[in-house]
Protein backbone atom coordinates (compact mmCIF):
# COMPACT_ATOMS: atom_id res chain seq x y z
CA UNK A 1 0.00 0.00 0.00
CA UNK A 2 1.93 2.82 -1.25
CA UNK A 3 0.81 6.14 0.26
CA UNK A 4 -0.35 7.06 -3.74
CA UNK A 5 -2.32 4.58 -4.22
CA UNK A 6 -3.94 5.46 -0.35
CA UNK A 7 -4.61 9.11 -1.90
CA UNK A 8 -6.39 7.74 -4.67
CA UNK A 9 -8.23 5.52 -3.07
CA UNK A 10 -9.27 8.36 -0.77
CA UNK A 11 -9.59 10.90 -3.52
CA UNK A 12 -12.02 7.89 -5.18
CA UNK A 13 -13.93 7.71 -2.01
CA UNK A 14 -14.63 11.53 -1.52
CA UNK A 15 -15.63 12.13 -4.89
CA UNK A 16 -17.81 9.31 -4.95
CA UNK A 17 -19.65 10.90 -1.84
CA UNK A 18 -19.89 13.86 -2.97
CA UNK A 19 -20.72 12.56 -6.40
CA UNK A 20 -23.76 10.42 -5.65
CA UNK A 21 -25.19 12.55 -2.66
CA UNK A 22 -24.82 15.74 -3.85
CA UNK A 23 -23.97 16.58 -7.31
CA UNK A 24 -26.36 14.03 -8.51
CA UNK A 25 -29.39 15.86 -7.15
CA UNK A 26 -27.92 18.99 -9.30
CA UNK A 27 -30.49 19.17 -12.02
CA UNK A 28 -30.00 22.93 -13.36
CA UNK A 29 -32.28 23.55 -15.91
CA UNK A 30 -33.77 20.34 -15.24
CA UNK A 31 -31.21 18.94 -17.37
CA UNK A 32 -27.63 19.87 -16.32
CA UNK A 33 -26.02 17.10 -13.69
CA UNK A 34 -22.50 17.51 -13.52
CA UNK A 35 -19.68 14.80 -13.29
CA UNK A 36 -17.24 15.53 -10.61
CA UNK A 37 -16.05 12.20 -10.47
CA UNK A 38 -13.62 13.10 -13.99
CA UNK A 39 -11.79 14.98 -11.57
CA UNK A 40 -9.82 11.60 -10.50
CA UNK A 41 -8.73 11.22 -14.31
CA UNK A 42 -7.44 14.94 -13.98
CA UNK A 43 -4.88 14.66 -11.30
CA UNK A 44 -3.08 11.85 -12.50
CA UNK A 45 0.34 13.04 -13.05
CA UNK A 46 2.34 12.49 -15.71
CA UNK A 47 4.27 9.00 -16.64
CA UNK A 48 1.78 7.14 -14.50
CA UNK A 49 1.01 3.92 -16.31
CA UNK A 50 -1.74 4.13 -18.38
CA UNK A 51 -3.18 1.05 -16.99
CA UNK A 52 -3.19 2.30 -13.70
CA UNK A 53 -5.29 5.09 -15.52
CA UNK A 54 -7.40 2.76 -16.88
CA UNK A 55 -8.58 0.60 -13.91
CA UNK A 56 -8.97 3.52 -11.61
CA UNK A 57 -11.27 5.19 -14.38
CA UNK A 58 -12.93 1.71 -15.12
CA UNK A 59 -13.54 1.36 -11.29
CA UNK A 60 -14.59 4.60 -10.31
CA UNK A 61 -17.03 4.61 -13.03
CA UNK A 62 -18.38 1.49 -12.24
CA UNK A 63 -18.78 2.15 -8.79
CA UNK A 64 -20.66 5.47 -9.70
CA UNK A 65 -22.83 3.29 -11.96
CA UNK A 66 -23.99 1.16 -9.06
CA UNK A 67 -24.92 4.07 -7.23
CA UNK A 68 -26.88 5.90 -9.89
CA UNK A 69 -28.39 2.74 -11.53
CA UNK A 70 -26.30 3.84 -15.15
CA UNK A 71 -25.27 0.70 -15.63
CA UNK A 72 -22.19 0.80 -18.27
CA UNK A 73 -22.71 4.63 -18.91
CA UNK A 74 -20.24 6.18 -16.70
CA UNK A 75 -17.50 2.92 -16.78
CA UNK A 76 -17.03 3.79 -20.58
CA UNK A 77 -16.87 7.25 -20.06
CA UNK A 78 -14.34 7.22 -17.56
CA UNK A 79 -12.21 4.50 -19.23
CA UNK A 80 -12.12 6.74 -22.37
CA UNK A 81 -10.93 10.11 -20.64
CA UNK A 82 -8.62 7.59 -18.71
CA UNK A 83 -7.24 6.82 -22.17
CA UNK A 84 -6.67 10.25 -23.59
CA UNK A 85 -5.76 11.80 -20.06
CA UNK A 86 -2.17 11.08 -20.38
CA UNK A 87 -1.92 12.11 -24.34
CA UNK A 88 -3.74 15.35 -23.90
CA UNK A 89 -1.49 16.10 -20.52
CA UNK A 90 1.52 15.53 -22.81
CA UNK A 91 0.10 17.98 -25.22
CA UNK A 92 -0.29 20.71 -22.56
CA UNK A 93 3.03 19.35 -20.41
CA UNK A 94 5.44 22.93 -20.65
CA UNK A 95 8.79 21.71 -22.29
CA UNK A 96 10.73 22.61 -18.93
CA UNK A 97 8.44 20.65 -16.57
CA UNK A 98 9.36 18.09 -14.58
CA UNK A 99 9.11 14.17 -15.03
CA UNK A 100 6.39 13.44 -12.61
CA UNK A 101 4.70 16.64 -12.52
CA UNK A 102 1.36 16.67 -11.63
CA UNK A 103 -1.51 19.14 -13.67
CA UNK A 104 -2.55 22.38 -11.76
CA UNK A 105 -2.80 25.98 -12.10
CA UNK A 106 0.58 26.69 -11.03
CA UNK A 107 2.14 23.57 -13.49
CA UNK A 108 0.43 24.29 -16.47
CA UNK A 109 -1.13 27.76 -16.17
CA UNK A 110 -4.23 28.50 -14.91
CA UNK A 111 -6.30 29.41 -18.67
CA UNK A 112 -3.90 25.52 -20.32
CA UNK A 113 -5.41 23.80 -17.21
CA UNK A 114 -9.13 24.95 -17.73
CA UNK A 115 -8.95 24.06 -21.21
CA UNK A 116 -7.14 20.76 -20.31
CA UNK A 117 -9.92 19.94 -17.89
CA UNK A 118 -12.93 21.62 -20.08
CA UNK A 119 -11.70 19.01 -22.89
CA UNK A 120 -11.38 15.97 -20.42
CA UNK A 121 -15.47 17.16 -19.18
CA UNK A 122 -16.37 17.76 -22.71
CA UNK A 123 -15.81 14.01 -23.41
CA UNK A 124 -16.44 12.64 -20.50
CA UNK A 125 -19.93 14.19 -21.11
CA UNK A 126 -20.52 13.73 -24.13
CA UNK A 127 -19.75 10.11 -24.02
CA UNK A 128 -21.94 9.62 -21.15
CA UNK A 129 -25.31 12.08 -22.48
CA UNK A 130 -24.95 10.13 -25.83
CA UNK A 131 -25.25 6.61 -24.23
CA UNK A 132 -27.36 8.13 -21.68
CA UNK A 133 -29.78 9.26 -24.70
CA UNK A 134 -28.86 6.60 -27.27
CA UNK A 135 -30.26 8.77 -30.27
CA UNK A 136 -30.00 12.53 -31.51
CA UNK A 137 -33.87 12.62 -32.22
CA UNK A 138 -33.40 14.94 -28.97
CA UNK A 139 -29.82 16.30 -30.01
CA UNK A 140 -30.37 20.08 -29.17
CA UNK A 141 -31.31 18.75 -25.18
CA UNK A 142 -28.59 16.28 -24.98
CA UNK A 143 -26.16 18.80 -26.29
CA UNK A 144 -27.69 21.23 -23.40
CA UNK A 145 -26.87 18.69 -20.78
CA UNK A 146 -23.15 18.09 -22.59
CA UNK A 147 -21.70 21.48 -22.84
CA UNK A 148 -23.81 22.86 -19.73
CA UNK A 149 -22.27 19.65 -17.67
CA UNK A 150 -18.63 19.63 -19.10
CA UNK A 151 -18.83 24.23 -17.89
CA UNK A 152 -20.27 23.20 -14.42
CA UNK A 153 -17.59 19.92 -13.73
CA UNK A 154 -14.93 22.29 -15.25
CA UNK A 155 -15.90 25.64 -12.20
CA UNK A 156 -16.50 22.90 -9.58
CA UNK A 157 -12.74 21.28 -10.39
CA UNK A 158 -11.62 24.70 -10.58
CA UNK A 159 -12.73 25.54 -7.19
CA UNK A 160 -12.11 22.49 -6.00
CA UNK A 161 -8.67 23.07 -7.02
CA UNK A 162 -8.23 26.69 -5.34
CA UNK A 163 -10.04 25.90 -2.44
CA UNK A 164 -10.09 22.61 -1.49
CA UNK A 165 -6.82 20.51 -2.35
CA UNK A 166 -4.05 20.95 0.37
CA UNK A 167 -1.59 22.63 -1.50
CA UNK A 168 1.94 21.51 -0.62
CA UNK B 1 7.00 -14.19 -32.15
CA UNK B 2 9.36 -12.19 -29.89
CA UNK B 3 8.74 -8.98 -31.43
CA UNK B 4 4.62 -9.21 -31.57
CA UNK B 5 5.14 -10.29 -27.91
CA UNK B 6 6.81 -6.79 -27.71
CA UNK B 7 4.04 -4.91 -29.42
CA UNK B 8 1.22 -6.51 -27.16
CA UNK B 9 3.05 -6.03 -23.71
CA UNK B 10 3.52 -2.32 -25.49
CA UNK B 11 0.25 -1.60 -26.49
CA UNK B 12 -0.90 -3.69 -23.67
CA UNK B 13 -3.21 -0.01 -22.59
CA UNK B 14 -5.47 -0.22 -25.46
CA UNK B 15 -6.02 -4.10 -25.16
CA UNK B 16 -7.31 -2.99 -21.24
CA UNK B 17 -9.11 0.00 -22.84
CA UNK B 18 -11.03 -1.83 -25.50
CA UNK B 19 -11.61 -4.82 -22.33
CA UNK B 20 -12.43 -1.93 -20.31
CA UNK B 21 -15.14 -0.63 -22.71
CA UNK B 22 -16.25 -3.64 -24.00
CA UNK B 23 -17.47 -4.79 -20.10
CA UNK B 24 -18.88 -1.47 -19.74
CA UNK B 25 -21.17 -1.77 -23.34
CA UNK B 26 -22.07 -5.34 -22.07
CA UNK B 27 -23.18 -3.41 -19.11
CA UNK B 28 -25.04 -0.98 -20.69
CA UNK B 29 -26.89 -3.26 -22.52
CA UNK B 30 -27.64 -5.60 -20.68
CA UNK B 31 -28.86 -3.56 -17.60
CA UNK B 32 -30.85 -0.66 -19.48
CA UNK B 33 -33.94 -1.45 -21.06
CA UNK B 34 -34.00 0.81 -23.37
CA UNK B 35 -30.32 0.97 -24.97
CA UNK B 36 -30.63 -2.55 -25.39
CA UNK B 37 -34.00 -2.64 -27.19
CA UNK B 38 -32.40 0.04 -29.30
CA UNK B 39 -28.88 -1.92 -29.71
CA UNK B 40 -31.25 -4.93 -30.93
CA UNK B 41 -33.48 -2.75 -33.11
CA UNK B 42 -30.34 -1.08 -34.96
CA UNK B 43 -28.24 -4.67 -34.55
CA UNK B 44 -31.04 -6.55 -36.23
CA UNK B 45 -31.27 -3.60 -39.20
CA UNK B 46 -27.78 -4.15 -39.53
CA UNK B 47 -27.74 -7.65 -39.81
CA UNK B 48 -30.77 -7.60 -41.84
CA UNK B 49 -29.21 -5.17 -44.55
CA UNK B 50 -25.92 -6.97 -44.62
CA UNK B 51 -27.88 -10.57 -45.06
CA UNK B 52 -30.10 -8.46 -47.61
CA UNK B 53 -26.58 -7.37 -49.70
CA UNK B 54 -24.97 -10.67 -49.10
CA UNK B 55 -28.07 -12.53 -50.25
CA UNK B 56 -28.02 -9.89 -53.09
CA UNK B 57 -24.74 -10.78 -54.36
CA UNK B 58 -24.61 -14.87 -53.76
CA UNK B 59 -28.34 -15.20 -55.61
CA UNK B 60 -26.58 -14.44 -58.45
CA UNK B 61 -24.18 -17.67 -57.72
CA UNK B 62 -26.89 -19.74 -58.04
CA UNK B 63 -28.71 -18.74 -60.87
CA UNK B 64 -27.87 -21.58 -62.92
CA UNK B 65 -29.16 -24.29 -60.59
CA UNK B 66 -32.22 -21.57 -60.14
CA UNK B 67 -32.51 -21.56 -64.13
CA UNK B 68 -32.59 -25.45 -64.25
CA UNK B 69 -35.01 -25.93 -62.04
CA UNK B 70 -37.33 -23.63 -63.11
CA UNK B 71 -36.94 -24.87 -66.77
CA UNK B 72 -37.98 -28.08 -64.62
CA UNK B 73 -41.15 -26.84 -63.38
CA UNK B 74 -41.51 -25.22 -66.53
CA UNK B 75 -41.83 -28.31 -68.26
CA UNK B 76 -43.89 -30.10 -65.20
CA UNK B 77 -46.28 -27.41 -65.27
CA UNK B 78 -46.65 -27.43 -69.57
CA UNK B 79 -47.20 -31.11 -69.08
CA UNK B 80 -49.91 -30.10 -66.56
CA UNK B 81 -51.81 -27.70 -68.36
CA UNK B 82 -51.64 -30.25 -71.92
CA UNK B 83 -53.35 -32.84 -69.50
CA UNK B 84 -55.63 -30.01 -68.21
CA UNK B 85 -56.68 -29.24 -71.27
CA UNK B 86 -57.62 -32.66 -72.48
CA UNK B 87 -59.53 -32.93 -69.42
CA UNK B 88 -61.69 -29.71 -69.82
CA UNK B 89 -61.97 -31.12 -73.18
CA UNK B 90 -63.19 -34.31 -72.27
CA UNK B 91 -65.35 -32.67 -69.87
CA UNK B 92 -66.93 -30.55 -72.59
CA UNK B 93 -68.09 -33.00 -74.83
CA UNK B 94 -70.44 -33.28 -71.69
CA UNK B 95 -73.57 -32.11 -72.74
CA UNK B 96 -75.13 -31.72 -69.64
CA UNK B 97 -72.89 -29.13 -68.27
CA UNK B 98 -73.51 -27.00 -71.07
CA UNK B 99 -77.80 -26.89 -70.93
CA UNK B 100 -78.12 -23.87 -68.93
CA UNK B 101 -81.28 -23.53 -70.08
CA UNK B 102 -82.80 -26.48 -68.76
CA UNK B 103 -83.47 -26.49 -64.81
CA UNK B 104 -82.13 -28.62 -62.31
CA UNK B 105 -84.61 -30.99 -61.59
CA UNK B 106 -84.68 -32.87 -65.05
CA UNK B 107 -82.94 -36.19 -65.28
CA UNK B 108 -80.45 -35.90 -68.09
CA UNK B 109 -79.64 -39.27 -69.56
CA UNK B 110 -76.36 -38.70 -72.54
CA UNK B 111 -76.18 -40.45 -75.28
CA UNK B 112 -74.14 -40.40 -78.33
CA UNK B 113 -75.35 -40.30 -81.43
CA UNK B 114 -74.04 -43.50 -83.24
CA UNK B 115 -76.18 -43.12 -86.54
CA UNK B 116 -77.90 -40.72 -88.28
CA UNK B 117 -79.50 -39.73 -91.70
CA UNK B 118 -79.85 -35.81 -92.85
CA UNK B 119 -81.44 -36.19 -96.24
CA UNK B 120 -83.91 -38.27 -96.58
CA UNK B 121 -87.42 -37.49 -96.08
CA UNK B 122 -87.62 -39.12 -92.57
CA UNK B 123 -84.60 -38.59 -91.10
CA UNK B 124 -83.35 -40.45 -88.28
CA UNK B 125 -81.01 -40.86 -85.70
CA UNK B 126 -79.91 -43.84 -83.41
CA UNK B 127 -78.17 -43.06 -79.84
CA UNK B 128 -76.36 -45.77 -77.82
CA UNK B 129 -78.61 -45.26 -74.87
CA UNK B 130 -81.96 -47.28 -74.24
CA UNK B 131 -84.68 -48.52 -71.86
CA UNK B 132 -81.86 -50.13 -70.06
CA UNK B 133 -80.93 -46.38 -69.29
CA UNK B 134 -84.68 -45.66 -68.76
CA UNK B 135 -85.23 -44.30 -72.29
CA UNK B 136 -89.05 -44.27 -73.47
CA UNK B 137 -90.66 -43.66 -76.44
CA UNK B 138 -91.46 -39.61 -76.68
CA UNK B 139 -88.95 -38.86 -74.68
CA UNK B 140 -87.81 -35.29 -75.52
CA UNK B 141 -84.01 -35.48 -76.80
CA UNK B 142 -81.56 -32.07 -76.54
CA UNK B 143 -78.25 -31.48 -77.38
CA UNK B 144 -76.08 -28.25 -75.97
CA UNK B 145 -77.70 -25.87 -78.49
CA UNK B 146 -81.24 -26.81 -78.43
CA UNK B 147 -83.43 -29.48 -78.86
CA UNK B 148 -82.86 -32.47 -81.50
CA UNK B 149 -86.16 -34.05 -81.41
CA UNK B 150 -88.26 -36.83 -79.60
CA UNK B 151 -87.51 -40.24 -78.95
CA UNK B 152 -89.45 -42.77 -81.29
CA UNK B 153 -88.97 -46.30 -80.49
CA UNK B 154 -86.39 -48.28 -78.06
CA UNK B 155 -84.50 -51.17 -77.83
CA UNK B 156 -82.28 -52.75 -74.85
CA UNK B 157 -79.61 -50.31 -75.50
CA UNK B 158 -80.66 -48.31 -78.66
CA UNK B 159 -83.36 -45.94 -79.16
CA UNK B 160 -84.30 -44.10 -82.58
CA UNK B 161 -85.40 -40.53 -81.97
CA UNK B 162 -86.58 -38.62 -84.88
CA UNK B 163 -85.21 -35.14 -85.31
CA UNK B 164 -87.10 -32.01 -86.13
CA UNK B 165 -85.44 -33.19 -89.60
CA UNK B 166 -87.96 -35.57 -90.50
CA UNK B 167 -91.25 -34.66 -92.35
CA UNK B 168 -93.52 -36.64 -89.60
CA UNK B 169 -92.27 -34.51 -86.55
CA UNK B 170 -94.17 -31.83 -85.11
CA UNK B 171 -93.72 -29.87 -82.49
CA UNK B 172 -95.23 -26.28 -80.69
CA UNK B 173 -93.06 -24.07 -80.02
CA UNK B 174 -93.28 -19.94 -79.14
CA UNK B 175 -91.41 -17.06 -79.96
CA UNK B 176 -89.60 -15.95 -76.85
CA UNK B 177 -90.18 -12.32 -77.00
CA UNK B 178 -93.68 -12.66 -77.30
CA UNK B 179 -95.21 -15.80 -76.47
CA UNK B 180 -96.82 -16.66 -79.36
CA UNK B 181 -97.10 -20.10 -80.32
CA UNK B 182 -96.94 -22.39 -83.01
CA UNK B 183 -96.14 -25.63 -84.54
CA UNK B 184 -92.60 -26.25 -86.21
CA UNK B 185 -92.62 -28.89 -88.81
CA UNK B 186 -89.43 -29.58 -91.03
CA UNK B 187 -89.78 -29.87 -95.27
CA UNK B 188 -86.87 -31.71 -97.27
CA UNK B 189 -84.40 -29.73 -97.91
CA UNK B 190 -82.04 -27.84 -96.07
CA UNK B 191 -81.07 -30.20 -92.96
CA UNK B 192 -80.78 -26.60 -90.66
CA UNK B 193 -84.03 -24.81 -91.48
CA UNK B 194 -87.67 -25.92 -90.09
CA UNK B 195 -90.86 -24.01 -90.25
CA UNK B 196 -93.10 -22.87 -87.29
CA UNK B 197 -96.89 -22.50 -88.56
CA UNK B 198 -100.05 -21.50 -87.33
CA UNK B 199 -98.67 -18.30 -85.87
CA UNK B 200 -101.49 -15.88 -85.71
CA UNK B 201 -101.00 -12.93 -88.77
CA UNK B 202 -101.27 -10.60 -85.46
CA UNK B 203 -98.06 -11.51 -83.66
CA UNK B 204 -94.86 -9.40 -84.13
CA UNK B 205 -92.43 -10.95 -85.14
CA UNK B 206 -89.13 -10.13 -86.04
CA UNK B 207 -86.21 -11.63 -87.68
CA UNK B 208 -83.66 -13.06 -85.42
CA UNK B 209 -86.30 -13.40 -82.65
CA UNK B 210 -86.00 -17.35 -80.84
CA UNK B 211 -88.36 -19.41 -81.31
CA UNK B 212 -87.85 -21.97 -78.18
CA UNK B 213 -90.14 -25.39 -76.57
CA UNK B 214 -93.61 -23.70 -75.34
CA UNK B 215 -93.75 -26.47 -72.89
CA UNK B 216 -97.68 -27.71 -74.06
CA UNK B 217 -96.70 -31.14 -74.88
CA UNK B 218 -94.89 -33.30 -72.38
CA UNK B 219 -92.14 -34.20 -74.02
CA UNK B 220 -90.21 -30.92 -73.84
CA UNK B 221 -90.22 -28.38 -70.84
CA UNK B 222 -90.66 -24.79 -71.69
CA UNK B 223 -88.03 -22.53 -72.53
CA UNK B 224 -85.29 -24.82 -74.61
CA UNK B 225 -84.29 -22.84 -77.59
CA UNK B 226 -85.04 -24.40 -81.09
CA UNK B 227 -83.50 -21.43 -83.46
CA UNK B 228 -84.22 -18.12 -84.57
CA UNK B 229 -86.30 -16.50 -86.84
CA UNK B 230 -84.45 -16.35 -90.09
CA UNK B 231 -87.27 -15.38 -92.50
CA UNK B 232 -91.20 -14.43 -92.84
CA UNK B 233 -93.45 -15.63 -94.50
CA UNK B 234 -97.21 -16.01 -95.22
CA UNK B 235 -98.64 -19.87 -94.74
CA UNK B 236 -100.37 -21.06 -98.30
CA UNK B 237 -104.12 -19.87 -96.70
CA UNK B 238 -103.07 -16.74 -95.48
CA UNK B 239 -104.02 -17.12 -92.19
CA UNK B 240 -101.28 -17.19 -90.74
CA UNK B 241 -97.46 -16.30 -90.69
CA UNK B 242 -94.78 -19.57 -92.07
CA UNK B 243 -91.86 -18.76 -90.30
CA UNK B 244 -88.20 -19.66 -91.74
CA UNK B 245 -86.53 -21.37 -88.41
CA UNK B 246 -82.99 -20.97 -88.39
CA UNK B 247 -81.99 -24.24 -86.20
CA UNK B 248 -79.67 -23.95 -83.63
CA UNK B 249 -78.66 -27.93 -83.01
CA UNK B 250 -76.28 -28.61 -85.70
CA UNK B 251 -77.08 -32.14 -86.78
CA UNK B 252 -73.80 -32.43 -88.76
CA UNK B 253 -71.97 -32.30 -86.81
CA UNK B 254 -74.30 -33.74 -83.73
CA UNK B 255 -72.40 -35.78 -81.59
CA UNK B 256 -74.00 -35.57 -78.07
CA UNK B 257 -77.40 -35.51 -77.13
CA UNK B 258 -79.22 -35.55 -73.82
CA UNK B 259 -82.60 -37.41 -73.13
CA UNK B 260 -84.70 -35.93 -70.37
CA UNK B 261 -86.06 -38.99 -69.18
CA UNK B 262 -88.68 -37.39 -65.88
CA UNK B 263 -90.54 -34.75 -67.56
CA UNK B 264 -93.01 -37.00 -68.77
CA UNK B 265 -96.00 -37.26 -66.70
CA UNK B 266 -97.85 -40.73 -66.83
CA UNK B 267 -101.30 -39.43 -65.92
CA UNK B 268 -101.31 -36.69 -68.25
CA UNK B 269 -100.51 -38.76 -71.17
CA UNK B 270 -103.31 -41.53 -70.16
CA UNK B 271 -105.49 -38.63 -69.92
CA UNK B 272 -104.78 -37.34 -73.22
CA UNK B 273 -104.45 -40.56 -74.85
CA UNK B 274 -108.34 -41.27 -73.69
CA UNK B 275 -109.40 -37.68 -74.95
CA UNK B 276 -107.47 -38.21 -78.19
CA UNK B 277 -107.90 -41.61 -79.05
CA UNK B 278 -111.46 -42.49 -79.94
CA UNK B 279 -110.88 -45.63 -81.58
CA UNK B 280 -110.40 -47.47 -78.01
CA UNK B 281 -114.10 -46.57 -76.99
CA UNK B 282 -113.15 -45.63 -73.62
CA UNK B 283 -113.94 -42.47 -72.19
CA UNK B 284 -112.40 -40.81 -69.13
CA UNK B 285 -115.90 -41.31 -67.31
CA UNK B 286 -115.63 -44.92 -68.63
CA UNK B 287 -112.13 -45.16 -67.38
CA UNK B 288 -113.50 -43.89 -64.04
CA UNK B 289 -116.11 -46.40 -63.65
CA UNK B 290 -114.05 -48.93 -64.57
CA UNK B 291 -111.62 -47.38 -62.15
CA UNK B 292 -114.62 -47.90 -59.44
CA UNK B 293 -115.78 -51.54 -60.45
CA UNK B 294 -112.06 -52.49 -60.06
CA UNK B 295 -111.48 -51.09 -56.91
CA UNK B 296 -114.90 -52.84 -56.10
CA UNK B 297 -113.75 -55.65 -57.49
CA UNK B 298 -110.74 -55.25 -55.08
CA UNK B 299 -112.94 -54.55 -51.98
CA UNK B 300 -115.27 -57.70 -52.15
CA UNK B 301 -112.14 -59.73 -53.33
CA UNK B 302 -111.05 -58.56 -50.04
CA UNK B 303 -113.58 -58.62 -48.13
CA UNK B 304 -113.76 -62.19 -49.16
CA UNK B 305 -110.59 -63.05 -48.09
CA UNK B 306 -111.24 -61.68 -44.86
CA UNK B 307 -114.40 -64.09 -44.44
CA UNK B 308 -112.53 -66.75 -45.62
CA UNK B 309 -110.12 -66.44 -42.88
CA UNK B 310 -112.56 -65.92 -40.32
CA UNK B 311 -114.51 -68.73 -41.44
CA UNK B 312 -110.50 -70.62 -41.36
CA UNK B 313 -110.19 -69.39 -37.37
CA UNK B 314 -113.49 -70.55 -36.54
CA UNK B 315 -112.98 -74.16 -37.72
CA UNK B 316 -109.49 -74.26 -36.13
CA UNK B 317 -111.21 -73.13 -32.85
CA UNK B 318 -113.81 -75.96 -33.61
CA UNK B 319 -110.92 -78.09 -34.17
CA UNK B 320 -109.38 -77.38 -31.10
CA UNK B 321 -112.79 -77.51 -29.02
CA UNK B 322 -113.56 -80.74 -30.30
CA UNK B 323 -109.88 -82.42 -29.52
CA UNK B 324 -109.89 -81.20 -26.24
CA UNK B 325 -113.35 -82.69 -25.23
CA UNK B 326 -112.13 -86.14 -27.17
CA UNK B 327 -109.25 -85.80 -24.42
CA UNK B 328 -111.57 -85.13 -21.80
CA UNK B 329 -114.04 -88.28 -22.78
CA UNK B 330 -110.80 -90.31 -23.69
CA UNK B 331 -109.88 -89.32 -20.15
CA UNK B 332 -112.88 -90.27 -18.02
CA UNK B 333 -113.19 -93.61 -19.95
CA UNK B 334 -109.50 -94.41 -18.93
CA UNK B 335 -110.50 -93.50 -15.34
CA UNK B 336 -114.01 -95.45 -15.34
CA UNK B 337 -112.16 -98.01 -16.86
CA UNK B 338 -109.77 -98.11 -13.98
CA UNK B 339 -112.50 -97.75 -11.26
CA UNK B 340 -114.42 -100.40 -13.19
CA UNK B 341 -111.82 -102.85 -12.96
CA UNK B 342 -111.21 -102.09 -8.96
CA UNK B 343 -114.77 -103.19 -8.46
CA UNK B 344 -114.22 -105.84 -10.63
CA UNK B 345 -111.02 -106.83 -8.74
CA UNK B 346 -113.24 -106.16 -5.14
CA UNK B 347 -115.83 -108.41 -6.42
CA UNK B 348 -113.39 -111.29 -7.11
CA UNK B 349 -111.90 -110.97 -4.12
CA UNK B 350 -115.05 -111.19 -2.48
Amino acid sequence: MSPIFLQRLFRLFVLLVFQVLIFNQVHLLGYITPLVIGYMMVCFHRGTSRVDILLWGFIIGLIYDVFSNTAGMASASCTLIAMIQPSLLKIFTPRDAAENFTPTFQTLGFWSYVLYVLILMAVLHGTFYLLDAFTLVNWQLTLLSIAGGSVLSTLLIIFIELFVRPRK
Amino acid sequence: MRALFDLLIKNKHWFLFLLLEVISLVFLFSYNGYQKSVYFTTANDVVGSTYNVISGITSYLHLKEENHALEACNERLRQKVVEMQQRLAAAQLDSVKRIDVLPQEFNLVNAQVVNMTLHKANNLITINKGEADGIQPEMGVVCSRGVVGIVYMTSRHYSIVMPLLNVNSKVSCRLRKSEYFGSLIWKRGHADISYATSIPRHAKVQKKDIVETNGFSDIFPPGIPIGYVQGIDDSSDGMSYLLRVKLFANFATLREVSVITNYQSPERHFLEEQAENPAKQDSVLNAQEKQKTLEEEKRKAEEQEKAAKEKEEKEKEELEKIKTELERQHAEAVAAQSANKNTENTDTVR
